[in-house]
Order: structure tokens, then C-alpha cells, then sequence
């Protein structure tokens, strides 16, 4: 059943009755999963969002975590990967949490910054294509969320016009969409 | 029950009917109302109403799930829609199911088919170019396939015509190759595009670089105002329909015009299975319809009729209409219905990075590139193979992924892929595909979708001349771009399957002859008088160019030979 259909079923039982985008993703948003997936645990949804905001940290805007950029990166992951990839990034994870108990005896959400800092700089050498697919959606799940697009880029929803070949102002932020 | 059979074919009586929505469909919609017939348009996509319908094109990033990305269960539903890009997140309602209406493949084809009222108009690329006498005369100069049965001097009208009403947007050039249309205002290059034309123009006598001519309005005229449409915002997000009415689609620019005669029914959820010939009067008498809801089968009558279903689904539909006197499908005297399958090959060519213009920005998101005119083949120049290409491509500035693929993270990374990253600049091959009887489709003879429709079967390829064309596609793109300064180019070897360009065309060619054509001049079906087919199937030949323009002038030529026959009482 394509979205539009689902979205007439869900207004029908409904009584008919108009509903937002987002009120509708909600409703839809478990249908788009699909066969066997791994849910992560919420020590594994607390871990991701604690990575992320070490890949893109709280500055002079907010970071990952404030944008919850954990919950785009556990849904791509669910549903937009196949099985064994899916298993392997959260044995990957999982083993990063191990790493991080060996090295302070500590869980990576519970370190202290620059530790947490030491262990991301170790695991781009252990398990380097793990780290690029966890910052690769960190990037997309922040910068395409509100706060990531709104604050950390400059977002212009309707330019109106086209000018092609302008200076770049100083401190000009990139654009968010495009 | 006669007299309650009569009432319901009155009903059911129109002077003309048309098959499908689309750029084409929507143009013999406004031509024939205008024009005082009463018209039923037959859809066989849901509803799709003008602004109201665009829902993702207002939506910020942030309310879609997976930026775009497709999800296992989209893939799995959608095994051949998946392959390619135009089929994502943001546009899954606009295409038909691939569950609901299979087809087969002796050989890949890539059949991207909406399910909406506006079909492709919606869902195009909108680059706009006239054919020219080149690619008119090209078969029969160089005696391949059958002579097109018209010239420039007979389309040039109708492309003008067509235009004034659509706004395109480009650049004089002057060119033999690619008449100029009556222009809007062009849009304007970024400067590494503006400094990479000089240095190609100025390396390469012969070649030229403009900004693409695109149906977006850069500025609208009364006649577009007078219809509800507004300059382009520059939001680019036209495949998901413009709340502005600032690119061409049906919705736009057709129908309101249309809609306004009072004249014209349209009929969405509507599969139009087969026409219905009467050996008496030598004429289709109308069309059967599949409701594709209800699944309720109902009969439509007209004096004349426009297929405008899109090139394969046109064929198909004519292949399913047979008669005592058509056992092969309707007009198919010639047996070329089905044939001579063509697409634009593409998917290759070379880009590059372009160290300047760190200083340089821009404002407004042009859904638009560059375009290089075809230069091979023409004049004095000889290549290995027959007919040549035009590139697209364009100049663009890192975004925030620029720096996405390096190992670095923390304060730095995340400063630095908030600031504009590097400008790069690439071309992208568009070639001609020449006209084979082999490459075909044909209806499988047993097995249907749910709708009763016999699948369509693809069994086409790209051949010899195109794999020539495409080395020079891939190197003649590299050598420009490094004679113009840009530096690390690679050559992108893409590959290209029959259908991927969306650029489908050929199977009811035009002809002189009805041995070897299936339409005349005005596409009009060879002995089947009534019956008009003016989508991409009516193409004789490819040329490189993308075709939608031809095929709006084509219609509204058609249209007007059409009316003009009915009043002469000769249809």
C-alpha cells in the first residue's frame, strides 16, 4: 500500500477528519518497517546519541544529541539496511562500548569528555568503516534536522529569486537546502 | 433496457477523447476545448490536484524519515521502480505500484510510469530544446530507418506557439543545430560555469556552453500570470509539483485553460484497455475503461480520439486493440507497432574539482545546469559513428557533506561543514539512439495485471553506434573540462539501460508510407482516420535533444489538423 492510500485508510477511520504531516509520518512510521530488523536497546539508543554528539558536539549551536540525531541513524539502520548489515553495525557499537570498559572501566556514555574523544580517535583505527557510516548519518540525521538546519546552516525555505555569481559574505554559513 | 442503453452511451459521448494526462494529453485538452469540442480526459492515475496535492513540496527536511532513502519495504515492493533515483522517499505516491502492474524484461528496461493526473508533467526534468532539420533529414540522408514526414519549417510554428504559452527559459544562440525558441529571460550561470564556457568556447571553435533552456518561468508574461502561475521561486523542488505553477506541468498550464471552456471532463482512476474499432465506418468508435478502483469496465464513445498515454503505453494499448481488420492491433497494417524502441543513452561523461571562486557564492537554488549543444557530426566533422550528443551538467558548491567522507569529528569538523566547501563541475552525455526494428516491446500473450491489461515485454538494447558514441561522450567531456582548468577529472562510466533517460519514444513512428509507418504526418493513425497518437511513440528518430517540446508542438499541430478535418466532415 503506497502512503497516499494508507494516508485515505487512516482519514477514513478516522471519521474523515484532516491530519498534519507529521501526526501522519507517526501513524505510518511503523509501517515502514519491514521484515526482521534489530531494535536497539535503549543503552544502544543512549550510546548512539552520546557518539553522535562527540562527532557533531553542542558549540555555538547545539550538537547531535540536542537535534536527536540517534533516532534518524536507528531508523535508517532498521529499516533502510539489510539484516547483516544491520547486526553488524550494533556489534560494532557494542564492541566500541566494550573498547571503552577495557580502556576506563567505564561505559563511553559515562566517560568524561576527552576520554570519550580518546576512544572515537581510536576507533576510526579499529573499526574505521563503522565509524564513517556512524558519521556519515550523524551528518545527515543533523544537518537535516530543525535544529541542524535552522542553526548550525542557513536555511532560506523560498529564495525567490537566483543570483548565480555573488561574493560570499564573511561568515556566511552554507546553505541548508540545495 | 435498449432506451436505458442509449441514455447511458449519450452519456457517454464526447467529440473527442483523450488517453492520458500527461505533457501531451494535456495539451490536446486545452487545443481541443479551445477549440469548442467537448472533451473526455482519460487518466489512469488517482487524483492529483494543483497545489493542494503537493504536500512533500512544502515539507522541510526534517518531517521526512529517511532523507530520501528508500526502506527495505519499498525496495521489495518496488523491485525495478528501486533501481534508479527518481522512485524515493519524497515521490513514492507519484508512481504506479510495480506489484499492482508488472512487466517483463527479455532485456532491462527501466519504465518509470505515474500514477497521478499530470503524469510526467509533473514528475520532469523540463529542459526544453526544438529539433532541427538536422535531425529531421538525418534518417534519410543517411538511409537509416524511414524518412520523418515532416521538416522544421513545419513544427517551427507550433514550437513558437507552444512556448509562448509555457515560458521557456534560455539563451540565443543561433545555432543551426538548436533553433532558439522565443525565450524568457535565461538564468544565470555560477561563475565557474561563466569561466569554463569562455575557456571551452575559446579551446574548442565550434562547441558552445549556454545556460539550460528549462520550462521554469525566470519571469512570468501576462500569459502565464492570466492562468494562475508565478514566477520560479528557485526552491527546487519542481518534481514534487510547484505550489507556484512556475514550471510547466498539466496542472499548470494545461488544464486551467482547458477547465475554463467549461468543456472538459476529466477522469482519473481510469485504464484505458483497448479502442474500439467498427469495420462499417472505418473509424474507432471509442474506448473501453477499466476503473481501477472500482474495477467497473465502462465504454466511451468520441469522433475522434488522442492517444496520449506515453510512447510504451500508447503502443501497448493500440497492440491490445484488435479487429477482424487489425488482428495485430489497431493501425498496425505496417507491423511497426512496438518497434523501434528508442531512449537517450546517458550516465556518462566527466567531472571535476575547480579551485577558484572560494570567494564566490550564490542565492537561490536553480534546478537548472549548463547545456553544450551537440557539435559531433555536424559540418565538417566525422566520427566512427552516426549522430552525435549534447551534455548537461553544471558547476555546483560543497554543501554540508562536503567534508563528510574524512576521519575527522568534533568542534572542527563540524565548523568546517558548516561553511561552503569546494566548487566542482561536471558534464553528463546525452546521445541520440538510432531507430532498430529489433529493439521492440510486445504484449505477453497471457499473462495480465489485475486490470485485465496483456504485460508489456521489453526486449531492447543499445547497440554498436551508441557504445561508439560513448567513448567520445566519456573523453571529449574529460579534455574540456581540463582545457578549461579543471583539475582531478575523472571520467564517469555510468551505465545506461534502455528507459533510465525516461526519454522513451518510437514505438507508432510517423512515416509517409503505410507499409512502414504507423502514423502520417499530422499522427494520425494510417487508416484508422479518427485516431491521433502524438506522445514519444510518433518519433522517427531520437536526435539528442530532450523530446518533451517536440511532443507538445506535435500535439497542438495535430490537434489543429484534427478540428479542421472534423469541420471538413473528412474525420
Amino acid at each position: 500500500m503506497n502512503r497516499r492510500a494508507a494516508v485515505q485508510r487512516i482519514s477514513l477511520l478516522m471519521g474523515g477528519v484532516a491530519l498534519s504531516g507529521p501526526v501522519v509520518s507517526g501513524i505510518l512510521g511503523e509501517k515502514t518497517h519491514f521484515g526482521d530488523s534489530v531494535y536497539a536497546t535503549p543503552q544502544q539508543e543512549k550510546l548512539l546519541a552520546e557518539l553522535a554528539d562527540v562527532i557533531i558536539p553542542t558549540t555555538d549551536t547545539p550538537g547531535a544529541k540536542a537535534a536527536g540525531a540517534e533516532q534518524f541513524i536507528i531508523r535508517v539502520m532498521r529499516d533502510c539496511h539489510p539484516m547483516d548489515e544491520q547486526k553488524a553495525f550494533y556489534a560494532s557499537l557494542d564492541q566500541f562500548d566494550k573498547d571503552s570498559k577495557a580502556a576506563y572501566g567505564k561505559n563511553f556514555v559515562a566517560l568524561g569528555n576527552d576520554q570519550k574523544v580518546a576512544m572515537v580517535k581510536k576507533l576510526i583505527e579499529t573499526d574505521k568503516d563503522f565509524f564513517k557510516r556512524m558519521k556519515n548519518y550523524t551528518a545527515v540525521g543533523y544537518f537535516t534536522s530543525e535544529i541542524g538546519a535552522t542553526q548550525a546552516l542557513e536555511y532560506l525555505e523560498t529564495p525567490g529569486r537566483l543570483e548565480a555569481c555573488i561574493p560570499l559574505k564573511p561568515g556566511q554559513k552554507a546553505w541548508a537546502l540545495g | 433496457m435498449a432506451n436505458l442503453n442509449l441514455k447511458a452511451t449519450k452519456e457517454n459521448t464526447y467529440d473527442a477523447i483523450i488517453i492520458g494526462s500527461g505533457v501531451t494529453g494535456g495539451w490536446a485538452a486545452k487545443e481541443l476545448t479551445e477549440k469548442g469540442l467537448k472533451v473526455i480526459m482519460l487518466e489512469r492515475g488517482q487524483k492529483f490536484d494543483h497545489v493542494t496535492d503537493y504536500e512533500n513540496a512544502t515539507k522541510p527536511p526534517w518531517e521526512f524519515r529517511y532523507n530520501g532513502k528508500l526502506t527495505n519495504e519499498q525496495k521489495a515492493s518496488h523491485p525495478k521502480l528501486s533501481r534508479d533515483y527518481p522512485y524515493n522517499e519524497m515521490t513514492e505516491d507519484y508512481w504506479m505500484d510495480d506489484s499492482d502492474s508488472p512487466y517483463k524484461e527479455v532485456k532491462r528496461f527501466d519504465w518509470f510510469r505515474p500514477n497521478i493526473v499530470g503524469g510526467k508533467s509533473i514528475l520532469w526534468g523540463r529542459q526544453s530544446y526544438r529539433l532541427s532539420d538536422i535531425d529531421f533529414e538525418a534518417n534519410a540522408k543517411e538511409g537509416i530507418a524511414i524518412d520523418w514526414p515532416i521538416r522544421y519549417k513545419d513544427i517551427a510554428p507550433w514550437y513558437s506557439y507552444v512556448e509562448k504559452h509555457v515560458g521557456i527559459s534560455g539563451e540565443r544562440l543561433g545555432l543551426p543545430q538548436l533553433p532558439d525558441s522565443d525565450f524568457l529571460a535565461p538564468m544565470e550561470m555560477f561563475c565557474v560555469e561563466k569561466e569554463v564556457r569562455k575557456r571551452i568556447e575559446k579551446n574548442f571553435p565550434g562547441r558552445n556552453m549556454t545556460i539550460g533552456r528549462v520550462a521554469n518561468l525566470s519571469e512570468a508574461k501576462k500569459e502565464q500570470l492570466g492562468i494562475g502561475r508565478a514566477p520560479c521561486q528557485y526552491r527546487a523542488k519542481c518534481n514534487l509539483g510547484c505550489p507556484y505553477g512556475a514550471y510547466f506541468s498539466t496542472q499548470s498550464c494545461t488544464l486551467p485553460p482547458a477547465a475554463k471552456t467549461g468543456l472538459l471532463t476529466l477522469r482519473p482512476d481510469s485504464v484505458v484497455t483497448n479502442l474500439i474499432y467498427d469495420e462499417n465506418s472505418k473509424r474507432a468508435t471509442g474506448v473501453r475503461v477499466v476503473d481501477s478502483v472500482s474495477m467497473d469496465v465502462r465504454v466511451y464513445n468520441a469522433k475522434i480520439i488522442f492517444v496520449c498515454a506515453s510512447a510504451m503505453a500508447s503502443a501497448a494499448v493500440l497492440l491490445n486493440s484488435t479487429s477482424n481488420r487489425f488482428p495485430n492491433g489497431l493501425g498496425n497494417d505496417s507491423e511497426q507497432l512496438g518497434h523501434n524502441l528508442m531512449d537517450h543513452h546517458f550516465r556518462t561523461g566527466a567531472g571535476g574539482q575547480w579551485e577558484g571562486d572560494l570567494d564566490k557564492y550564490y542565492y537561490g537554488r536553480r534546478n537548472n545546469g549548463i547545456y553544450i549543444p551537440r557539435y559531433r557530426n555536424i559540418g565538417n566533422d566525422k566520427r566512427d559513428y552516426l549522430r552525435g550528443f549534447g551534455y548537461q551538467g553544471g558547476g555546483r558548491r560543497g554543501n554540508w557533506m562536503h567534508n563528510v567522507a574524512e576521519l575527522s569529528f568534533g568542534a572542527e569538523y563540524k565548523k568546517e561543514a558548516t561553511e561552503p566547501g569546494g566548487w566542482s563541475m561536471g558534464l553528463g552525455g546525452f546521445g541520440e539512439t538510432l531507430p532498430y526494428y529489433e529493439n521492440k516491446m510486445y504484449l505477453d500473450p497471457k499473462d495480465t495485471d489485475k486490470w485485465g491489461m496483456p504485460l508489456v515485454v521489453f526486449d531492447a538494447e543499445y547497440k554498436e553506434n551508441e557504445h561508439k558514441m560513448r567513448v567520445d561522450m566519456q573523453n571529449d567531456a574529460a579534455e574540456m573540462l581540463e582545457a578549461a582548468g579543471v583539475k582531478n577529472v575523472r571520467i564517469n562510466k555510468g551505465e545506461s539501460y534502455m528507459g533510465m533517460a525516461i526519454h522513451e519514444m518510437g514505438t507508432a513512428r510517423m512515416g509517409r508510407d503505410p507499409k512502414t509507418s504507423v502514423l502520417n504526418a499530422n499522427n494520425q493513425v494510417h487508416d484508422v482516420p479518427n485516431v491521433f497518437v502524438t506522445d514519444g511513440a510518433c518519433m522517427v528518430s531520437a536526435s539528442c535533444v530532450n523530446p518533451s517540446l517536440t511532443y507538445m508542438a506535435l500535439t497542438a499541430r495535430a490537434a489543429d489538423f484534427a478540428v479542421s478535418e472534423l469541420k471538413k466532415k473528412n474525420i
